[in-house]
């Protein structure tokens, strides 16, 4: 093993160790211990490249798959770490063959070329969005391979709000799960893929995805929905109430009696806030929407975190547990979300109660004119 | 006796779940936040309250083992690095905020509370804690305690051990004493709650804390002045002091500092100046007005080069902020990072920077300093690579240097930071043969044994 980096040096220095990551981690608030915060994994990663620790000890391997990958401990690091990068490259040696998880195995399997024209054909069924014929300039808008089979309406309404948005259903991955999952090169081959099938503007309504597309596609070309609507595309929100219709018009429960404005919280989408920093737009949409309420820690980790939830469900819970203790007092119509994942994993924790967890595409698709 | 079993007996105690013993559970406590310390611990307890500490305590007496009490290992003197071996204690499981009590004035709390917890529960309260450590983020009141921490706001408050009203310990030998109390008044017995703030572990573990709260000020705002050097801000230093004022608030970064919290922070600040104050003031709104102009004014006469007020809260805590995290920020520049914590007289502050100036460039080396300038708490930061050991000898010399140079100007080798492994071969000269022999015999009547946090104070 000695001689093959697995770390960038550079990046595993940066560090110096100060913890002032450790209260933004959601694992190291679940435990109290050292191993499970930012700075005792890099500690573990440090003595792996340093060969004091091998990639197969035990604490080494439970670490590399304890963490929710939320980077929350990003933009609270002074000192500019980035972990989000540590832990691909990581998980690139923890996760090969036989030491990756059963389930992550299986997941990015299906993720594969069979499974995604499988996913197409799905999507298409369950018609995520229709494609429409329209030239290569027009921005594109990305379907997402868990959102589309998921959440098909989710990108249905982002077309309803813009029409000029192109969607072709032939697109691919994003690679998103894969640099997350152990295989960060095939992750950046299947962003360079979507990148060349959606020339131009590529705009997303999943922030997972977001992130992972403008890590390898850059800034420039990469816009997420509700930077993208803020920046005065499609229609103006301050036109909008957040009143949810039905397909003839009529406003749904529980605002069908009430014309107050609706209290709208928001869950960030980790990667899209602590990865593309995009966390205030979706906050000035809604509330030109309706109410704003912010969640408290609405940007710490809701327990999904890609695959998280299905690959570790009893630690996503307990990540996911003290967020619902905070919304069962916020009285919310609606918890907006930015992210499929997200979407998911409030969804079923918020079924039976009275807030109705939407993508904010939703949620702004079928506002009631003002 | 062997880890293994060690660690049953433990189990004993704690429960099976709350002793860790594997190789890599032991290399994440083999360390704190200071650099170029490392030992591992052969297990690590998680005790669940008072009675299992004094439990873990008791065995470890018993059997001779070194114990480390720790909590988030954020201090920078190397004070939670495990030199001996043996058991690290760590707290983070007492993190309950037990009671503030606003007629009385006080909060009790666990040692696992980070100090901005207890600092957002008293602000709740319309109350303030006033301890301000840079790391409040992360770092635990007990930890703070036993450490003596100091913070952003000592000129006109003072530091920790001026608002620890009562302590709750677990004895070596196991018993749990509680020292203090809820009052202000009080002078039954020699002050052991003194003499336990600031003693690192060394002499007890620390189970609760009961500290003082005062009512939040109206209001509290910061500016910013610029200078050429260090030095001309020390002695603006001096000259507000001079001119009668306490500001709540009084820090200072050089160009190095300010040009790594810049890169971090965005706030603004201008990158040209040589050195930059942060000065602030809280209290009665008016007053607070009037404070800030009359420091603004005499930073002006003394040659500052622009001096600006901070137009909103929002705007001041950004700026406390990024002071907070100049350390943090400066590691941007090197792999290795060495903060070093010296204090002189405040009229000594200019001679200080100057002479830190000189030393840093005789050694060739990258030194930043920043630090409380209205208290003399300096806080020379040298960055450099970790690879290179010969640069890293230079620095040892440097700071031995500059250790001396505190001392020779009537100050000390630690103003906040506390001694831990670091400063441990400078404490004699700081305190001398006899002083050092009657610390030893404390430790021994608190700690028979021999076995809290060896290779620290009392060794």
């Amino acid at each position: 093993m000695a001689g093959d980096k697995i770390f960038d040096d550079e990046l595993l220095s940066r560090c110096m160790s100060c913890g002032f990551c450790l209260p933004s981690c959601p694992t190291y608030r679940l435990t109290g211990e050292e191993a499970s915060s930012p700075r005792g994994r890099i500690t573990l990663m440090r003595a792996v490249q340093e060969d004091r620790l091998d990639v197969t000890d035990p604490t080494v391997l439970a670490q590399s798959e304890f963490c929710l990958g939320c980077r929350a401990c990003e933009p609270v690091c002074p000192a500019g770490v980035q972990y989000g990068q540590l832990l691909e490259q990581w998980r690139d040696t923890e996760w090969q063959g036989r030491r990756r998880p059963l389930l992550a195995r299986g997941l990015l399997a299906m993720m594969s070329f069979v499974g995604m024209v499988g996913i197409t054909l799905l999507g298409l069924v369950r018609r995520a969005a229709v494609t429409r014929r329209g030239t290569e300039a027009e921005p594109h808008l990305m379907l997402g391979c868990v959102e589309r089979v998921l959440y098909p309406k989710v990108s249905r309404s982002a077309r309803r709000l813009v029409p000029a948005l192109r969607a072709p259903a032939v697109q691919g991955c994003c690679g998103a799960l894969h640099a997350h999952n152990g295989e960060s090169e095939r992750g950046r081959r299947l962003a360079r893929r979507l990148g060349r099938r959606l020339p131009g503007t590529i705009v997303t309504t999943s922030g997972g995805c977001s992130a992972h597309l403008t890590a390898e596609l850059g800034a420039d070309r990469v816009v997420e929905f509700s930077a993208w609507i803020a920046a005065g595309n499609g229609p103006d929100p301050a036109q909008l109430r957040a009143i949810m219709l039905d397909e003839n018009g009529e406003p749904l429960p529980p605002h069908a009696s009430g014309g107050r404005p609706a209290r709208i919280g928001l869950q960030d989408s980790c990667h899209l806030r602590n990865a593309v920093g995009v966390w205030r737009e979706p906050r000035e949409l809604i509330a030109r929407l309706g109410e704003y309420v912010e969640v408290p820690d609405a940007g710490g980790c809701c327990g999904a975190a890609g695959s998280y939830s299905v690959l570790r469900p009893a630690d996503s819970r307990a990540v996911l547990a003290p967020k619902l203790d905070a919304l069962a007092g916020l009285d919310l119509d609606y918890l907006a979300v930015v992210n499929p994942g997200c979407y998911r994993q409030l969804a079923g924790a918020l079924k039976g109660s009275r807030t109705r967890v939407v993508h904010l595409a939703e949620l702004l698709a079928t506002a009631a004119p003002s | 006796m062997d880890s293994t079993e060690l660690a049953r007996r433990l189990a004993e105690i704690v429960g099976e779940r709350h002793v860790r013993i594997a190789e890599g559970d032991l290399e994440a406590y083999a360390r704190d936040a200071t650099p170029l310390f490392r030992h591992r611990p052969d297990v690590v307890v998680f005790p669940g309250d008072a009675t299992e500490v004094a439990a873990v305590l008791t065995l470890a007496t018993e059997l001779s083992v070194p114990v480390v009490p720790r909590g988030a290992g954020s201090n920078l003197a190397a004070a939670t690095v495990p030199l001996a071996g043996g058991i690290v204690l760590v707290l983070t499981r007492l993190t309950r905020i037990l009671e503030i009590s606003g007629p009385e004035l006080l909060a009790r709390v666990q040692p696992g509370v980070s100090t901005k917890a207890l600092a957002d529960a008293a602000a709740a309260a319309g109350l303030l804690y006033v301890p301000d450590p840079g790391s409040q983020v992360v770092s635990t009141v007990g930890g703070n305690v036993a450490t003596c921490a100091g913070g952003l706001r000592g000129l006109k408050y003072g530091v920790t051990r001026n608002y620890v009203l009562g302590l709750e310990v677990a004895l070596a030998t196991g018993e749990i004493i509680r020292t203090g109390g809820r009052l202000w008044k009080d002078v039954a017995g020699y002050d052991l709650t003194r003499l336990l703030t600031g003693s690192e572990g060394t002499l007890g573990v620390i189970t609760e804390v009961t500290v003082a709260l005062v009512p939040k000020p109206a209001a509290a705002r910061t500016g910013v002045a610029y200078f050429t050097d260090l030095a001309a801000a020390g002695r603006a230093v001096a000259a507000v002091i001079g001119a009668g004022i306490t500001p709540a608030t009084c820090e200072f970064l050089d160009r190095t500092c300010v040009a790594a919290v810049e890169d971090y922070a965005h706030l603004g600040l201008d990158t040209d100046a040589g050195a930059l104050l942060l000065f602030g003031d809280d209290g009665d709104p008016e007053m607070v007005e009037a404070s800030l102009a009359r420091i603004g004014q005499v930073c002006t006469e003394q040659g500052a080069t622009g001096v600006t007020l901070a137009g909103s809260i929002a705007a001041s805590e950004d700026l406390l902020a990024a002071r907070r995290c100049s350390l943090p920020a400066l590691s941007r520049l090197g792999s290795l990072t060495i903060l070093e914590d010296a204090t002189v007289p405040r009229p000594q502050l200019a001679e200080m920077a100057d002479r830190i100036a000189a030393i840093a460039a005789k050694h060739r080396l990258t030194i930043g300093t920043f630090g409380h300038a209205g208290d003399g708490n300096l806080h020379p930061t040298c960055v450099l690579d970790a690879h290179d050991t010969e640069a890293i000898e230079r620095s040892h010399a440097a700071f031995g240097e500059i250790f001396a140079a505190a001392m020779e100007l009537g100050g000390t080798i630690t103003g906040e930071h506390g001694v831990g492994a670091a400063k441990l071969p400078y404490l004699e000269r700081r305190l001398g043969a006899d002083q050092l022999a009657l610390l030893r015999r404390i430790k021994s009547a608190f700690d028979p044994a021999g076995i809290l946090n060896p290779g620290k104070l009392g060794s």
